[in-house]
Formats: structure tokens, C-alpha cells, sequence
């Protein structure tokens, strides 16, 4: 009887995670879609470096794209300080558009000055 | 900010604190307060399910009051880990938290699981004496188990979908 009352709790929980995980999401790589890959070249207008995701607004000539990074401490990490992510610096990221947001863009990588860093 | 602030005046000031904006600015802060919070939380939800487990027929042996002694005192002094790094990371981003769903639920849950623990000690828990060990606990203590565990089960889930939704 207690193993059955054991039993049966574990799989409530079990559902409820798993139903909890089963919810779309926002600002993870699954809302965005990896089968359209895009290359933007533009001038960086705006950055961020801050938690939980840095951000650029990179404009290309047909319009401004919000471009998502890494955390700051991963960019750090990876060699790209908060100083190489000026306005008026020309970056050129490669990344996948938002599923919904239509002007949203999450970078798998970024281009600053001939260097690459890898933002995933 | 990635999302320009918007919504009700005192979130708008929250996330403009000196606290808010270390907490976004800073390299290491925010994965620290992060770290504070789920250490806080393991000791907290899992004292909690380990009192529970005790109450729906676990370990009968163990005595209650013992179990609530040590359990329950080291909940009460994790929630000095769990409230302020809390608080600091919702500060962090207060518009957009308090407008994402996750969130909501989970301030719900908290308080339900509060609510569940008062009414509890309040109620069932003064006749404990009869049922200390051995013997099945009372139907009303074995359902604030239950409920114990859901909250704090769908807790967690929602903190770990903020990020997601």
C-alpha cells in the first residue's frame, strides 16, 4: 500500500514537470528557428551587456534587427568585451530569426573587426 | 535594456535601483545570486519534501516532532538565502516578470504552500503527540503532504520557466 502511494506520487510529479516542459518558449534556441539561417552585416546603433542576454541593434540597410547574444560573463569569457560592442562599430552576426517576434534575431556567432566569437 | 521598460510606475523604479542594475550590469553578480537562490531552495523544498515523505507514511519510526524540529528549522533559515536573492533578481526585471505567466503561477504556489503550512500548524499538527511514530498520520496532515509536495514541485517548475516563457 505505501509503495503504491509512493508510486502513484512519483508519477504525479513526473506529469506535472512534464507538462510544465512542454510549454513554448521565450528567449531559449527553441523559439527560434534553426532551419533559416541568417548572415546580417550592418552598423551596431545600441548594445547591451547585461543579464541574462547581452543584445546589439544592428542595422543593415533594410532595417534594425534585435540582435540576442550570450550571457555577458560567457561573451567575457569568449574574448568579447563590453568595449567591442560600441554604436557606430560594423558587426556582422550569423543567427536565426525569432519564431514570433519578427525583428528578433538570436546569434550563434558574431564578427567584430575580423574576429569570430561564438556566442552558444 | 533589451525590452524597454514598461507597465505599472513602482516596477518601472525597481528595475531603475542601484540593486536592478548591478544585478543586470555586473559580470558575476546575477549567476551568484543565482547560485545563493537554488542553494537556498534545495535546502528549503528539500527539507520540506523529506518532512512530507514522514507524514504520507515514510520512515515511521522517525518521530515527527524530532523531524519537524530539525527539518522545518532549516527551511525557515533557508528562506534568508532564497528571499533576498530572490527579490534581487525579480528587481533585476521586474516588468517583464511580473507580466510573465510562470511567474504569476509560481507567486501563487508560494503562497499557497505558505498557506498550507500555517493551516497545518495551526490545525492538525497540536495533537501530533498521538500520532509521533509508528501509527498512520491523521487524513488532514497527510494532505498537507500532498499539497506540500505539488506546490513545491510546481514552484521550482515555474522559476526554471521564467527563462522560457
Amino acid at each position: 500500500m505505501r509503495r503504491r502511494q509512493m508510486v502513484g506520487l512519483g508519477m504525479g510529479l513526473s506529469l506535472l514537470l512534464l507538462s510544465a516542459t512542454l510549454v513554448a518558449a521565450h528567449h531559449g534556441w527553441s523559439s527560434y528557428d534553426s532551419n533559416t539561417v541568417l548572415t546580417l552585416t550592418g552598423t551596431i546603433r545600441e548594445s547591451g551587456y547585461e543579464h541574462p542576454h547581452g543584445f546589439i541593434r544592428l542595422q543593415v540597410p533594410e532595417k534594425t534587427w534585435l540582435v540576442v547574444l550570450a550571457p555577458p560573463s560567457r561573451m567575457e569569457n569568449r574574448g568579447l568585451p563590453r568595449e567591442m560592442l560600441k554604436p557606430g562599430v560594423a558587426a556582422s552576426v550569423v543567427g536565426y530569426p525569432h519564431r514570433s517576434e519578427k525583428d528578433e534575431v538570436r546569434a550563434e556567432r558574431i564578427t567584430i573587426g575580423g574576429k569570430t566569437v561564438e556566442l552558444r | 535594456m533589451i525590452h524597454p521598460p514598461g507597465g505599472t510606475g513602482w516596477l518601472v523604479w525597481l528595475e531603475g535601483t542601484p540593486l536592478a542594475v548591478a544585478m543586470r550590469q555586473w559580470l558575476w553578480l546575477y549567476p551568484t545570486v543565482e547560485i545563493a537562490h537554488i542553494l537556498g531552495f534545495v535546502i528549503l523544498v528539500g527539507a520540506a519534501v523529506m518532512f512530507d515523505l514522514r507524514l504520507l507514511g515514510v520512515s515511521r519510526s522517525l518521530p515527527v516532532t524530532d523531524m519537524a524540529r530539525h527539518h522545518l528549522r532549516w527551511a525557515r533559515l533557508a528562506l534568508l538565502l532564497v528571499v533576498p536573492s530572490g527579490l534581487s533578481m525579480f528587481a533585476a526585471h521586474a516588468t517583464e516578470m511580473s507580466a510573465n505567466p510562470a511567474f504569476q503561477v509560481k507567486l501563487a504556489l508560494i503562497a499557497v504552500a505558505g498557506l498550507n503550512a500555517a493551516v497545518f500548524h495551526r490545525g492538525v499538527f497540536h495533537s501530533v503527540a498521538r500520532w509521533d511514530r509508528q501509527v498512520r498520520v491523521p487524513a488532514p496532515a497527510r494532505l498537507a503532504a500532498v499539497l506540500s509536495l505539488l506546490c513545491w514541485a510546481g514552484v521550482i517548475a515555474c522559476g526554471r520557466l521564467l527563462a522560457y516563457l
